[in-house]
């Protein structure tokens, strides 16, 4: 799978989910969409990222949710609503996560029934795991791409059901809506064909499926082909080859099921086993040949990562250096579905049950979303929804069962006892004829084994989980993603609220007061803010598309400052931007993510960068008196720590304590010869340094050597009106007096 | 004021007589007290004339001049009276110019002629901007700022003055250089030069203080005010500010360590300010293009409400900060309204910082749709700039928008300006009625949409389903109907079993029997419709009505039962035994009817 942008995040991996700069990028090229019209920004070149290379943007970014919210503000512009584009953006992800819910509404109605779709429409309203996409503010891709993921299951669930082509065709709308805004519609073209295998597998291919399916296949590809980004993708790849494969597979099937009505039952099993034998033999073959001339591209590594989460670690360390990246830990599983991760295998039962056709296709759905979901903690996303609709199913069947005695208690005495059949009024007669007897058959089945008081208990225990769940959402979305990631909070012993806001400090102080054109150097995590925040022109930013790039700028942040200044010489470097959290005890700053690096360096620059010179003998990495020299003396530690030295933060802790590692810095004396401190935020959290331009003459380290230790009075070829003859060294001059001058 | 007057229009001939009239006219300053305030960025200076007439003719006017080279630095020059009865009389002025002769010349009208051998005492009063000149023009962050002022000492004017003296106050009592003419005296932070005696006109000695000048040095480079004036009671001021510190460039590193710990580390920055808006003001917000800016407080007072001003950075010598800064005023404060003619009376400029300098000011004034003679006044003359229209929420033909510009603005400029219009009462329905209308358009295309059949395909099969659906639905209110008689003749017997009134009963009966009689018709009509639809309901139906005649025949039966009882024929046990049988097995009868239209 191919992640258009990527996310910041400090080694050590962070208990919370941080909201991503990402989105900072999204409102630029929106921003860039509505003032420049459509086509510009399909043919955007944009030279302020990725310098001295630039990036296409147009044709490396799904341009869904950009021209999603351009959309919207267009048509609110004509309409006179002059609305900014930045209020579009910062509530077009709770519209979407408003559609979200109905989406999933429908497709459980589909699934199971209303009443479980009403569940499951409630659940993903509130679920953690998608509220911090669907958050005002959130302005990202997943934030509509679950929208049309979900729709297009809905719709392909339709079409399955139904076989018509009207809605195999909104279906293929939906998806191309999907290509559009999301590299994670691989999910639906790998997901799609697998469901449509199974059915094959489970001897449930009808015409339905083969009119679905084919339609959904060439119209969908045709349609997703003409994103620029994805292009020829899907033809091409690897891993749009299994929607083909079974394409072909479900051709030569409807063909066999053609023949088999001609034919007699011996020529038909032969024809059989050879004709499904062949055509598996063909596509397997000319996919192997295809890939070996290079049609196909090969798998990309982050594919690969998928199925072995120890690839990226040793082969791409910039994936593994994200923390959305790493394998999902049990309390992340925990803090993004609460109760619904425990409740969904029930739900997941009920639908193996009683399968059917759409059913299977959820089951598929949940155990894939597992896995990946367990792969990596950015794919929690696309588990949620069948999260929440497997729970739905499960709540639902439960309260189908145990909240049906009301009607219940109140049907039995209607039968048994004259007396009050008497006292029953028309309209309760009507009521019971009309609609609600409908289920009488079921109760008195359930009724059998269960008494009232077994029921009500239940109940009360799914009402009380259904509660605990919605005051674990609540308390998550005030506390996780209520707040702006780029402003931090701080509270006082008295409870008043310290607010510092040094990113944007730092960033306004860039956009003011540097040139137009200045060239920053950051970790990459920084681009996408620095682009958008102070609108200056990076070296390496969010959308890792050249690992080299980012080597190089790892290399110069971990070399001395010698060699890192050839380094920023030649990438034309005019500041360096580096985020410290020492003073406040902030942890997600560039020292700790500083060994990621050296190893993104490393993996370029072998012979330069060696990650064991960073460590101490003993293996470990610190920042004091004992770390290992070439640590407190590459340019990262020098920029972090100039002059903290002098810095006292209390009277506990000596001079240089760093809060964040619980360490007084080992290298208190630091000075610069080629950079200088160019802005400094409040809270010592962002910190710029200039790079000098080469000095018009060297100036040397040593005082200039002299030779001649005895002359005091130098020779010069001044030709003075007293000189003019010549002049003779240490000739012995007569002084004569002089006058004292009045005052 | 000053008033710019077209040189090229006026002959230059007139000038020539005019100018010589002017220097004819024998007017001599007597006592000239002159202050040069030099403790901000600006230079404040202010003359106290004693103007004497030793002409022979009264005088209306006087000329006050400025020099060449401070000239262009002007940014506002006003003149009263100083007479016994009034204390301070207003001078109207207007720009002159005396032939031969460089530099700025205004014209101050009298405000009565002054005759001659008469005596006046009139205040000039200057305000330049940009005249204080660093030097150094680079310090380091450690380092003081030093400004150089050159100036006069004399006061330039076009009469010869008896006697002067000048004051010149400065922002420290570090002071490098100054001129020394005349052997002035220096207390701290003033210098006081003079008494100079009989200085011909138009003399000028340059005066050159060197001093250090920490005051903030802050420019405003150029600011926008967009003013939005709603009938419906708000009138919102939003200000786009750029703002530069024009001091000393900073030189070298800015160390956040030093400046957290020295505290005269950076003493000419600029760290915040304050902005002193109306009373009235109310949702003030404070931001720029990345978000709010969370270092501000306001404060509210009783006659104004004060915004300190923290720009994200301290600004030091050649940074630069942009601003956004936005408000709302009830409208009653300041529109003020005669029928159909409107006046909007507002502050042209208002208060940023304390001496504060603008050097670019663009007003917009956006009037509501419909607003017609427009027509701006204001106290000073200003550029006006085409007219524009704006469009916003349920604008249909744009709100007119008027733009005027001006530069080189100081604190004197804050004055109110008064713009005139008109406009009709009933535009004011316009937009309610246009949302109105929107909403009438939707709810009617809904209604023509679902009342209307737009599918291009018949589908036989779905209209006889629904048919089958209205004609069971019909059914099922009959049935209920049906029922319900029963259970009005249960009643009916009841009462017979108390009353024992026989005709009450057979009235019951007959009632029962005819309302019986249609309603099984009905549903008979109803199951043949059924049928003839091609429905399996209709045997279900049937099944019903077979049932229901049962039921009748135990209702029939029960209501004979009562009135056995009634006519003692049989005992009660015997009746409430055979009573409690029949509504059981009517109970029964009825339960299978609800079953079977459950499943209709």
């Amino acid at each position: 799978m191919e992640w258009g942008e990527e996310v910041s995040v400090p080694g050590p991996p962070l208990p919370m989910p941080q909201q991503q700069p990402e989105l900072r990028f999204n409102y630029r090229s929106t921003h860039y969409l509505t003032s420049n019209g459509f086509y510009e920004f399909l043919n955007w070149f944009d030279e302020r990222a990725w310098y001295p290379l630039g990036r296409i943007v147009g044709g490396t970014v799904y341009p869904g949710l950009m021209v999603t919210a351009g959309l919207i503000h267009y048509v609110l512009n004509m309409l006179h609503m002059t609305v900014h584009i930045r209020d579009v953006c910062v509530f077009l992800a709770p519209v979407f996560s408003g559609l979200t819910a109905i989406s999933t509404f429908l497709l459980t109605r589909e699934l199971w029934n209303q009443g479980a779709g009403l569940l499951a429409a409630c659940f993903i309203a509130i679920v953690p795991g998608y509220i911090s996409r669907s958050v005002a503010g959130s302005f990202d891709n997943e934030g509509i791409a679950i929208f049309a993921l979900q729709f297009t299951y809905y719709l392909w669930v339709k079409s399955i059901k139904t076989g018509s082509v009207f809605w195999t065709i909104a279906c293929c709308l939906a998806y191309f809506y999907m290509v559009s805004a999301w590299g994670g519609y691989v999910f639906i073209i790998n997901l799609i064909p697998l469901h449509v295998f199974v059915l094959l597998l489970m001897q449930r291919f009808s015409r339905r499926v083969y009119i679905a399916y084919s339609t959904f296949y060439i119209v969908g590809l045709v349609l997703s082909m003409q994103v620029p980004f994805v292009g020829f993708q899907p033809i091409r790849t690897s891993e749009h080859m299994a929607a083909a494969g079974v394409f072909a597979l479900l051709q030569a099937y409807a063909f066999l099921q053609y023949l088999r009505d001609r034919l007699t039952r011996q020529e038909r099993q032969a024809l059989f086993y050879l004709g499904v034998g062949s055509a598996g033999l063909v596509v397997f073959l000319t996919v192997i040949y295809l890939s070996c001339i290079g049609c196909i591209a090969p798998w990309s590594g982050r594919f690969y990562s998928l199925w072995d989460t120890g690839y990226a670690k040793i082969h791409i360390p910039i994936i593994a250096s994200v923390s959305e990246h790493q394998p999902t830990t049990w309390v992340s599983f925990f803090f993004d579905l609460h109760i619904l991760v425990c409740t969904f295998p029930a739900g997941l039962w009920f639908c193996i049950k009683n399968i059917n056709d759409e059913r299977v296709f959820v089951a598929l759905y949940a155990i894939s979303a597992v896995y990946f979901a367990g792969v990596m903690v950015r794919l929690m996303l696309t588990l949620t929804p069948v999260v929440c609709m497997l729970s739905a199913i499960a709540f639902s069947s439960v309260f189908e069962r145990y909240l049906g005695d009301d009607m219940k208690r109140e049907s039995p005495p209607a039968d048994d006892s004259s007396d009050e059949d008497d006292k029953r009024n028309p309209g309760n007669l009507y009521d019971k004829a009309g609609k609600v007897r409908k289920h009488v058959s079921e109760q008195e089945k359930a009724e059998e084994g269960l008494g009232p008081n077994i029921k009500s208990i239940v109940t009360m225990l799914m009402l009380m989980l259904l509660m605990m769940f919605a005051v674990h959402c609540t308390w998550v979305t005030s506390n996780a993603y209520s707040s702006p990631s780029v402003v931090l909070a701080s509270y006082n012993h008295d409870g008043s609220r310290n607010i510092l806001d040094d990113f944007r400090e730092a960033y306004y102080w860039l956009r003011q007061n540097t040139d137009e054109h200045a060239r920053i150097m950051s970790w990459w995590d920084y681009g996408y803010q620095i682009a958008g925040m102070a609108n200056r022109t990076t070296l390496v930013d969010n959308n890792t598309w050249n690992n080299s790039h980012i080597a190089l700028v790892g290399k110069a942040m971990s070399s001395n400052e010698s060699a890192a200044y050839e380094i920023m010489r030649s990438l034309d470097v005019d500041y360096v931007l580096i985020i410290f959290g020492g003073v406040i005890g902030y942890s997600g700053d560039d020292i700790n993510k500083f060994l990621w690096m050296v190893r993104i360096a490393e993996g370029e620059h072998p012979k330069d960068i060696r990650e064991s010179d960073y460590f101490t003998p003993q293996g470990e990495f610190r920042v004091d008196k004992a770390g290992s020299p070439t640590l407190l003396n590459c340019l990262m530690y020098k920029m972090s720590y100039y002059r903290f030295g002098e810095m006292q933060l209390d009277f506990r802790t000596p001079p240089g304590f760093d809060r964040t590692r619980n360490a007084e810095i080992g290298n208190k004396d630091i000075k610069f010869k080629h950079l200088e401190e160019a802005f400094t935020s409040e809270h010592w959290l962002v910190r710029i340094y200039k790079v000098k331009k080469l000095d018009n003459r060297e100036r040397l380290d040593h005082k200039p050597r002299v030779t001649n230790t005895v002359p005091k009075q130098k020779y010069t070829a001044k030709k003075s009106a007293k000189r003019k003859r010549g002049y003779i060294r240490n000739k012995l001059v007569l002084k004569k007096g002089k006058r004292h001058s009045k005052k | 004021m000053f008033r710019k007057i077209s040189c090229l229009s006026v002959p230059t001939y007139f000038l020539l007589i005019y100018g010589l009239h002017l220097a004819a006219a024998g007017l001599v300053n007597d006592e000239v007290k002159r202050t040069v305030d030099l403790s901000t960025h600006l230079a404040k200076i202010s003359a106290e004339i004693l103007l004497s007439n030793e002409g022979d003719s009264a005088v209306n006017s006087f000329v006050v001049a400025l020099e060449p080279e401070l000239a262009p630095h002007l940014a506002y020059i006003g003149a009263s009276a100083k007479a016994e009865e009034e204390d301070d009389g207003h001078l109207e002025l207007s720009e002159t110019t005396l032939p031969g002769q460089n530099g700025k010349f205004f014209k101050v009208e009298l405000l009565s002629s002054l005759a001659a051998g008469a005596k006046l005492r009139v205040k000039v009063e200057t305000m330049l901007s940009h005249v204080l000149r660093p030097f150094p023009t680079q310090i380091t962050q450690a380092e003081r700022q030093l400004v150089v002022f050159q100036g006069n000492h004399y006061l330039f004017s076009p009469y010869p003055t008896r006697s002067q003296t000048t004051r010149v106050r400065l922002a420290s009592k570090t002071v490098e250089s100054y001129t020394k003419l005349g052997n002035p005296s220096r207390t701290d932070e003033v210098i006081e030069y003079g008494p100079f005696r009989d200085i011909a006109p138009l003399s000028q000695d340059t005066m050159k203080i060197h001093y250090e000048n920490n005051s903030p040095f802050l420019t405003i480079s150029s600011i926008t005010r967009t003013i939005e004036v709603s009938h419906w009671g708000n009138i919102a001021v939003e200000e786009t500010i750029d703002l530069r510190h024009t001091g000393a460039i900073l030189k070298g590193p800015f160390s956040r360590y030093d400046y957290q710990r020295q505290s005269d580390s950076g003493i000419s920055s600029v760290k915040s300010f304050k902005t002193i808006l109306p009373a009235s003001a109310q949702d003030v917000y404070y931001r720029d293009e990345i978000g709010n800016i969370s270092t501000s407080h306001l404060q509210v007072l009783e006659d104004s409400v004060e915004v300190e001003v923290r720009p994200r950075f301290p600004l030091f010598g050649g940074w630069k900060t942009h601003y956004i800064i936005g408000y709302n005023l009830p409208s009653y404060e300041y529109l003020y309204t005669l029928g159909d003619q409107y006046a909007l009376k507002m502050r042209f400029v208002d208060h940023v910082y304390d001496d504060q300098v603008i050097d670019s000011l663009t007003v917009k004034l956006i009037l509501p749709e419909g607003a017609r003679n427009i027509h701006m006044d204001t106290p000073y003359t200003v550029n006006r700039d085409s007219d524009q229209l704006h469009y916003t929420y349920l604008d249909t033909f744009g709100r007119p928008v008027l733009v005027a510009t001006k530069s080189n603005m100081v604190e004197q400029h804050i004055q109110d300006m008064v713009v005139h219009y008109t406009f009709n009462k009933i535009l004011m329905l316009q937009e309610p009625l246009l949302v109105v209308g929107a909403f009438y358009i939707l709810f009617f295309t809904v209604i023509i949409y679902v009342r209307l059949d737009f599918s291009i395909t018949k589908d036989p099969a779905a209209e006889v389903r629904m048919k089958v659906a209205s004609i069971t639905e019909q059914v099922l209110t009959l049935v209920n109907k049906r029922l319900g008689l029963y259970r009005h003749m249960d009643e009916v017997v009841n009462r017979y079993k108390q009353t024992r009134d026989t005709g009450a009963l057979n009235s019951g009966r007959k009632t029962l029997e005819a309302d019986h009689r249609t309603l099984t018709n009905d549903i008979n009509s109803l199951q043949a419709r059924l049928k003839a639809e091609g429905s399996d309901l209709a045997e279900k139906v049937g099944e019903v009505q077979k049932l229901d005649g049962q039921v009748k025949e135990l209702v029939c039966r029960s209501s004979q039962e009562a009135e056995r009882l009634v006519a003692g024929k049989v005992k009660k046990e015997a009746y409430i035994e055979n009573d409690k049988g029949l509504t059981s097995k009517r109970q029964d009868l009825v339960s299978r009817i609800d079953r079977l239209l459950d499943a209709l």
